[in-house]
């Protein structure tokens, strides 16, 4: 039985199928999970955010509004917001995003269309991390889909575009910035799959210098346009500050909030440092090792922001196992793809569950909800570690009789 | 100490050695993975038959010191037992004029006016497959003069009593003890919760049309009226259940829909006033502890206590398990809980005395003042537990590990034949003749997942389309043949599978292998999940599936394949034809939202069907 996975079909069809249950009255259940949207991406407070600017109140000043002037601006004149609209504009969110996916695909194959495109679409369209999250009209698919814009672009090797996608993505989330150096390092040389065959850098060096000054530069002009939409500089400690300060600790699927929620007052300057800089310290290694293939260097880092950042969504996670899509290469080398695969059903059932009985049968407490979102942390490291494990191990080679490869 | 160094550094290349030491210790672990299984398997089960061991569990205390149980002089009095009397003719006044449930609440609703208490009265419309369902509820808000009536407490009784789970007995007494305590009660100023009456009609429905009502919940298939009076939080609820003249015990009766359970410290509070302030022994459920069991003489005498203790405990877990398994609550307190509201039955065990009025009125009376004192939600981990005895009961650590041993051991089992079923002995290939001679090779061949997971996802479509079907009008009007006649389709469909042509398993891995490690490992993470959501099903699952789903397996005869088919349908599917049970569950599902019956249809179902298709499979 051979699945006929055509691009040109299967790609309208979901995306139609996916708007339909968008425009069901799904959402309104959805909205409010913690799992799905954060302070810093959710729905009600956009709304929130965007009644009082329209009001001629700073939304800023509250610290119940923490997304970017941007969103308020796109909000407050191009789009209305109204709830069919909305579900409209995400569901199109995604479907550029599955549609970036393809195009990073082909540009990673070098060729105009490969019988996977089909598949590759499906697996972004029908990811339930992202689903879920899309009907909950959470701003973290927005983020996903810039992400893969960005990357898509990077792949096509259109400078600007891909640095202002980037810088887009930046001023929505702080954390983002993880993802510049495999940007500008995709830019400077291919995107295709150097992963069995490893070597030096091949791009030039030089012609990194430029692009980070061009990125730099739109990003001062997308601040700029902030500090101009809102009326002064309040929306930077509130956003951009907020992933750093951590203010809200509204649960979350993360592994932050718990931990400073029972943490002295004392230590909390300390802690934030060292998980700021956590995310940080990975950056240099990953992209020194996967010199050769910038895109999937940007890949774990995207992992490893979707399992450590502040605040963190499903979706965010929903986009790293999506993108393991892209490098189909890899998988025979997969150690526990099953193990992995099983600690994600398990998160996924207990942490709605434990939410439940924690915040609305009130059977149980804030502990059992933070064991579950454990579980899903290990769910998001083994993921990880075994694509970090399978993205090295392919450089060897296959397999051979009487021979393991070990890790020092 | 050299000889201490060398083992703990042995020599040699230290990786070689990690290598050694990692493949030898996975050889041995596979190797014993039979026996590891085996042996969870009946330490699972053994642990389930423990449960009720006297030996196992500890004795019931108090985590909430602000509850202050039985610390009160009570003030109910053998007036106020006369005033319960006089209730008591009125209400068989009505019985005996055969008056209707609206006339019912409306002499309830007058009797708490004159009480000087505001009171108002509720109809309400079920519809529902089985036709309409209605009714009328009285009720009466008594404002409490401390507060500002954010909090409340509920009294309730429903006209039917519980006994054979609401077959038409009436609760005559458990309606005047209400209407008595709200005569007592408003002559108190020290209440800091208004106390809310509840009158109900019928057994369970008439609490749920006003509960839905009380806190703005819509059901689509239930008309209320909007409550005329309102008050705040509801924090704990009693629920009297009186049906005889007089009662020996009371019995605690606490299951909640759905597996929900109330705090436990309320219940014990409740037995702690019962027992020191009302002087009435307390029971769980109406199991009264026989002294007198039948024990076969030569069993030695020192483990006849034992024993005994054993058969009773066992009948408590037991029925507990009967009601939580099935979501089921054990009365109308039941469905409090989806409010986040604690509580529960006391049931007067029908007998000749010697308690009445006097003793009850005095346990409402404590138990109120206890529930009063209140400031803030009862403990969070006292809402996992198994009450063995009324004062003996088991933590979550000491019942939870048994269905999880269970579910590990099916994990083991289906992770195991995932990974077998990627490699096939070299011997069997033959593909080239090097004398290895021990056939030691092992070649890597295919599994191909995708058509599996269709299939897991059919049957799951298959049990969804079964529970709509069951959930028409048509079904429950000619529910034996509808039942036959739903049960041909879903047990031949699968059949489809006999279909399916034998792949070449030198280069693929056999369709029916891949189904049995997917559906071994799907349904031990349900397995695992229920248990805290609803332990008790997770339990009937563990014991359902557990040994079943491991030893599916395919063979080469078709009638052999029929055969073994015939008996996982019967397990799967078989529950269509208990006729009272489905509709007892599916009429749970329609009015009361328990979702026992669309979680069998749509998983327990399918999940056996998948253990069925994988004996028709081919080889």
């Amino acid at each position: 039985m051979k699945l006929s996975l055509d691009f040109g079909v299967v790609f309208p069809v979901l995306v139609a199928g996916r708007l339909l249950v968008a425009l069901t009255n799904i959402s309104d259940a959805l909205k409010h999970d913690h799992q799905l949207s954060t302070p810093l991406t959710s729905y009600l407070n956009l709304q929130e955010g965007i009644y009082l600017f329209k009001n001629g109140i700073d939304p800023y000043s509250g610290g119940v509004f923490r997304h970017s002037p941007l969103f308020l601006a796109l909000f407050t004149t191009v789009l209305p917001t109204s709830r069919t609209v909305s579900s409209i504009v995400w569901t199109l969110s995604d479907a550029i995003g599955a549609w970036a996916l393809v195009q990073i695909w082909r540009a990673r194959q070098r060729v105009a269309q490969t019988s996977r495109d089909g598949l590759i679409a499906a697996i972004y369209l029908l990811n339930p991390y992202i689903f879920m999250s899309t009907l909950s009209l959470s701003t973290s698919p927005f983020e996903n889909t810039l992400a893969l814009v960005s990357f898509m672009f990077a792949t096509q090797g259109l400078v600007s575009p891909s640095l202002l996608a980037a810088a887009l993505l930046l001023q929505l989330s702080l954390s983002s910035i993880l993802l510049l150096a495999p940007l500008i390092m995709l830019l400077a040389s291919s995107p295709v799959s150097q992963l069995a065959s490893p070597r030096a850098f091949s791009g030039n060096g030089k012609k990194m210098a430029p692009l980070v000054a061009e990125f730099a530069a739109y990003t001062a002009v997308l601040t700029l346009a902030s500090a101009l939409v809102s009326g002064g500089w309040a929306w930077v400690p509130q956003t951009w500050g907020a992933s750093l300060t951590l203010p809200d600790l509204t649960p979350n699927c993360g592994l932050w909030w718990y931990f400073f929620t029972e943490m002295f007052d004392y230590f909390r300057p300390f802690f934030l440092m060292v998980f700021s800089i956590h995310l940080l310290i990975y950056i240099v290694p990953v992209c020194i090792k996967f010199q050769y293939d910038p895109l999937y260097a940007g890949f774990i880092l995207l992992g490893i922001l979707s399992s450590f950042k502040s605040y963190p969504t499903m979706a965010d996670q929903g986009l790293f196992l999506s993108m393991i899509a892209l490098f189909p290469e890899t998988y025979p080398y997969l150690r526990y793809p099953i193990v992995t695969t099983l600690l994600h059903l398990h998160a996924a059932l207990l942490m709605p569950l434990f939410h439940h009985l924690w915040l609305n049968q009130g059977t149980a407490n804030a502990n059992f909800f933070y064991a579950s979102t454990l579980v899903y942390a290990c769910a998001n490291g083994a993921a990880l570690t075994d694509c970090l494990w399978a993205g090295l191990r392919i450089a060897i080679g296959e397999p051979q009789e009487g021979f393991v490869v070990a890790q020092e | 100490m050299d000889r201490i160094r060398a083992l703990l550094r042995p020599a040699g290349d230290r990786n070689l050695n990690r290598l050694h030491r990692r493949q030898a210790l996975v050889s041995v672990f596979m190797r014993h993975i039979q026996l590891i299984k085996i042996t969870l398997f009946c330490l699972g089960y053994l642990w389930m038959l423990a449960l009720p061991s006297p030996r196992l569990g500890r004795g019931t205390y108090i985590d909430e010191n602000a509850l202050g149980p039985g610390q009160v002089n009570t003030r109910w009095n053998w007036g106020d037992v006369a005033n319960a009397d006089r209730y008591l003719e009125q209400l068989e006044g009505l019985r005996d004029s055969n008056a209707t449930s609206e006339q019912h609440a409306k002499a309830i609703m007058t009797e708490f006016t004159k009480l000087g208490i505001p009171a108002s009265t509720q109809n309400y419309v079920f519809t529902s497959s089985t036709g309409k369902l209605e009714g009328t509820n009285a009720y009466a808000v008594l404002s409490s003069p401390r507060t500002s009536g954010t909090e409340a407490m509920v009294i309730s009784a429903s006209r039917i009593s519980r006994v054979g789970e609401g077959d038409g007995t009436p609760n005559l007494r458990g309606v005047a003890t209400v209407l008595a305590l709200a005569n007592f009660l408003k002559r108190y100023s020290l209440w800091a919760k208004d106390i809310v009456f509840v009158v109900s009609d019928n057994y369970v429905d008439g609490m749920q049309a006003w509960l839905n009502a009380y806190h703005g919940e819509a059901q689509s298939n239930l008309q209320a009226e909007e409550l005329e009076l309102a008050s705040g939080v509801i924090w704990t609820a009693l629920n009297i259940d009186y049906p005889g003249h007089s009662f020996s015990h009371l019995g605690i009766f606490h299951e909640g829909i759905n597996g929900r359970l109330p705090n436990q410290d309320l219940l014990n509070s409740f037995h702690h006033i019962s027992r020191w302030t009302g002087g009435v022994p307390v029971l769980v459920y109406d199991h009264l502890e026989s002294h007198q069991s039948h024990i076969p003489s030569w069993i030695p005498r020192s483990l006849h206590q034992e024993i005994r203790q054993y058969n009773y405990r066992s009948k408590n877990v037991f029925r507990h398990i009967g009601y939580q398994a099935r979501g089921r609550g054990s009365g109308v307190h039941g469905l409090f809980h989806q409010f986040r509201i604690d509580a529960f039955t006391m049931f007067g065990v029908p007998a000749n005395g010697p308690h009445g009025f006097h003793s009850i009125g005095r346990v409402v009376e404590s138990t109120l003042r206890t529930t009063n004192n209140l400031l803030e939600r009862l403990h969070a981990s006292f809402f996992f537990y198994i009450l063995t005895t009324p004062e003996r009961f088991l933590k979550i650590g000491s019942f939870l590990p048994s269905a999880v041993l269970i579910s590990v051991a099916m994990m083991f089992g289906g992770l195991k034949l995932w990974s077998d079923s990627a490699w096939i002995p070299a011997a069997t290939v033959q593909l080239e003749k090097e004398g290895d001679g021990e056939g030691s090779k092992w070649i890597q061949r295919s599994r191909p997942v995708i058509p599996v997971l269709g299939m897991m996802l059919s049957t799951h479509i298959l049990g969804g389309i079964l529970y709509s079907v069951l959930t028409t009008s048509w079904f429950s009007n000619n529910q034996t043949v509808a039942s036959a006649l739903l049960f041909l389709p879903v047990a031949t469909l699968p059949l489809c599978a006999l279909l399916v042509p034998s792949q070449d398993t030198r280069i693929v891995a056999p369709v029916s292998q891949l189904l049995k490690a997917l559906n071994l490992c799907f349904a031990s993470t349900v397995i695992s999940i229920t248990t805290v959501a609803n332990f008790s099903l997770a339990m009937s699952l563990a014991i359902l599936l557990g040994i079943p789903l491991s030893i599916s397996s395919p063979s080469q005869s078709l009638p052999l394949r029929v055969i073994k088919y015939a008996a996982y349908i019967g397990l799967g599917l078989g529950w269509i034809f208990a006729g009272e049970e489905l509709r007892k569950a599916l009429w749970d599902w329609e009015i009361l939202r328990v979702w026992f019956a669309p979680f069998v249809c749509a998983v327990y179902t399918p999940l056996v069907l998948q253990a069925g298709l994988v004996c028709l499979l081919p080889v």
